[in-house]
């Protein structure tokens, strides 16, 4: 009987004991946010080899001799950084003791200048830790039993992540239920706190969890955090979430707007040079204007078609500033269409400094402040045109 | 499962069939496109931009970029959306220019004959019958030519059957903008496409005309193959 009673315990004991180690685990109480320390416990691993020498498996055999040839070369190379350090710090004159990072970036910019282009390809001297990538430590122990249990899936901290996902979600769920049960019903849902943020790339999220994944396994990382985050007491897990976002900049702050200038006669103005396709122009808004319109010279008749004039108008009619400043303009290149698109835009660049922020605003929601990069397109060999093929018959 | 589980069944599966959209939307981006598929359309009409600041659509805008405005857009009185549309369909080789003379003459021709019935008008309220802006008539006239329904050819056991099937918006007024050149364009001496456009737009406005006739006809044949209506599906 007692045999019996065991046999039955035992396999909820079992599994009560790995749920309770998995959720004891290091990875969960500290936020997978500080997975990069688990290098630092390296050192740890190797202690296992001096006090325990009789049952060591092979896969630990093997891993401390990676190990350890890694941490030498490690070692050998932070000693050689420092040596380095120190040699330019006595080039350059300086003390040794407190020559940073940006003083070797700026002595090897001195000391070895370079012509290449691609800055990656310039002679550079960084610490180990930035230029080697980091690894993860001894997943197993002695026995070669690993600590985690979803070790065999190569991926552990990716499916710990996908089950903790999981776990949460049940969660809401209770405490949703537990909320409609007691009658409550006025929870909005929380897409506040998304607002203004997107997920973060496949790069950082591979950094996070030490493993690389493919295209499907962070898109459905992603799907999933989707999901996760409409739920609609997801807001009680808004720093679990947080971790994986980034914040955007708005679209306005990227383009800075530059401060009016001013010429002999006291008038403000401001200039901007842009394309559209291949024609290139040179715009000058004044200040305290009329509204005159000056075109290589010539006023708006520039432009025959009335298309042209009306491009020329649209954003000085938008910003309803149509009047009151004057537009001194050379363009050249390419057809009337094109010219009077790069006029458009330079006026519109200029005008940003005249009006307010809500002006500005409106004029790039109405696609004023963007840079039109349509082009005509290529010709492709094997083919009459862009897109269109020769006349082809099978028979 | 869990209440809030069953409850929330329908429209969590509507979230991932939405993500899979968009997540296909990114597979199958148009080749060449110089524009990030992400990229919004521009607002460059007031009263939408309006609408769209008021509905809040505006502040999540604030993150994404824009294209920049067509060069046929622009916030002029004149400018007319659908017009600007119709001329592009009556245009041919990039000829533009003569396009939308054609059309504007067209409108000229309307509001003329507009004009000739209201001074012909005796009294008041006859008068304020008389529709005088073209543009306003050819909307009302492409509204009237809309049809609501199309044929489609599906194959059913070897034999290929014209099932009626809904249209979009799109193609309705694709059908009724095409239909409307179509007919103007019909060869006869001495009259030309701008006057015979006028014509056909100024009859369409009245719900008669052969432009409203070919709708009708296109739903009196939908009506005669009803019965193959379910063949859409399965």
């Amino acid at each position: 009987m007692a045999v019996l009673r065991e046999l039955v315990v035992f396999p909820s004991k079992c599994l009560r004991g790995v749920r309770s180690y998995f959720l004891s685990a290091p990875l969960f109480q500290n936020g997978f946010l500080k997975l990069n320390e688990s290098v630092s416990k390296d050192g740890h691993a190797l202690d296992l080899e001096q006090s325990d020498t009789k049952k060591i498996s092979k896969a630990m055999k093997s891993y401390m001799e990676r190990a350890k040839i890694h941490d030498n070369f490690i070692k050998q190379q932070l000693h050689e950084y420092n040596i380095g350090k120190r040699h330019l710090a006595n080039m350059m004159g300086k003390d040794p003791e407190f020559f940073t990072q940006a003083d070797v970036d700026e002595a090897i910019r001195y000391l070895f200048p370079s012509g290449l282009f691609d800055p990656r390809a310039r002679p550079m001297m960084k610490h180990p830790d930035e230029i080697y990538p980091k690894r993860k430590a001894a997943e197993f122990d002695v026995n070669g039993r690993p600590y985690h249990s979803l070790f065999y899936t190569s991926k552990p901290n990716y499916y710990t992540l996908m089950h903790d996902l999981a776990v949460k979600f049940k969660q809401l769920d209770r405490h949703e239920d537990k909320i409609i049960s007691r009658g409550i019903q006025d929870q909005k849902p929380t897409e506040l706190f998304l607002f203004g943020s997107e997920w973060i790339p496949k790069q950082k999220v591979e950094n996070v969890l030490l493993e690389t994944l493919t295209d499907a396994q962070y898109e459905n990382l992603i799907k999933t955090f989707e999901r996760f985050s409409q739920h609609p007491y997801s807001a009680l897990e808004k720093d679990f979430i947080m971790q994986f976002r980034r914040q955007l900049a708005a679209q306005v702050e990227i383009q800075q707007v530059p401060e009016l200038m001013r010429d002999e006669s006291g008038r403000p103005y401001m200039t901007y040079n842009t394309r559209r396709k291949t024609s290139n122009a040179a715009v000058k808004v004044i200040g305290q204007g009329t509204g005159v319109i000056s075109i290589n010279g010539n006023d708006i008749h520039f432009f025959q078609r009335e298309q042209d004039k009306k491009q020329i108008i649209f954003p000085l009619q938008f910003s309803d500033m149509l009047g009151k400043v004057d537009v001194v303009a050379t363009v050249d290149g390419c057809g009337t269409s094109a010219q009077s698109g790069a006029i458009r835009l330079g006026i519109s660049m200029c005008l940003r400094s005249f009006v307010n922020a809500e002006t500005i605003e409106r004029m790039r929601l109405a696609g004023l402040l963007s840079f039109d990069p349509r082009t005509r397109e290529r010709k492709k060999p094997g083919q009459a045109g862009a897109r269109e093929k020769f006349t082809w018959k099978k028979r | 499962m869990s209440l809030s589980g069953v409850l929330r069944k329908l429209p969590s599966f509507n979230a991932i069939h939405c993500h899979l959209n968009f997540v296909g939307r990114i597979a199958r981006q148009q080749p060449y496109s110089m524009y990030q598929p992400f990229v919004k359309e521009p607002t460059y009409n007031i009263e939408k931009l309006e609408q769209l600041i008021e509905s809040g659509e505006a502040k999540k805008r604030e993150f994404v970029p824009v294209k920049a405005a067509r060069s046929d857009q622009n916030v002029s009185v004149f400018h007319d959306e659908l017009t600007s549309k119709f001329i592009n369909m009556v245009m041919e080789k990039g000829h533009k220019e003569i396009a939308t003379k054609l059309v504007e003459t067209a409108y000229m021709k309307i509001k003329q004959m507009q004009l000739a019935k209201y001074y012909k008008a005796t009294t008041d309220a006859e008068r304020a019958e008389i529709e005088l802006n073209p543009i306003v008539i050819f909307h009302k006239a492409l509204e009237n030519c809309k049809p609501v329904l199309q044929l489609t050819p599906i194959k059913r056991g070897g034999a290929t059957y014209q099932v009626p099937i809904p249209i979009t918006e799109n193609r309705a007024r694709f059908l009724a903008m095409k239909w409307m050149i179509l007919e103007s364009r019909e060869k006869e001496r001495k009259v030309h496409f701008p006057e015979r456009l006028a014509y056909e737009l100024l009859d369409a406005f009245n719900n008669t005309g052969k432009v409203v006739k070919r709708k009708q006809d296109l739903h009196k044949q939908c009506e005669t193959n009803r019965a193959y209506a379910h063949y859409r599906w399965g």
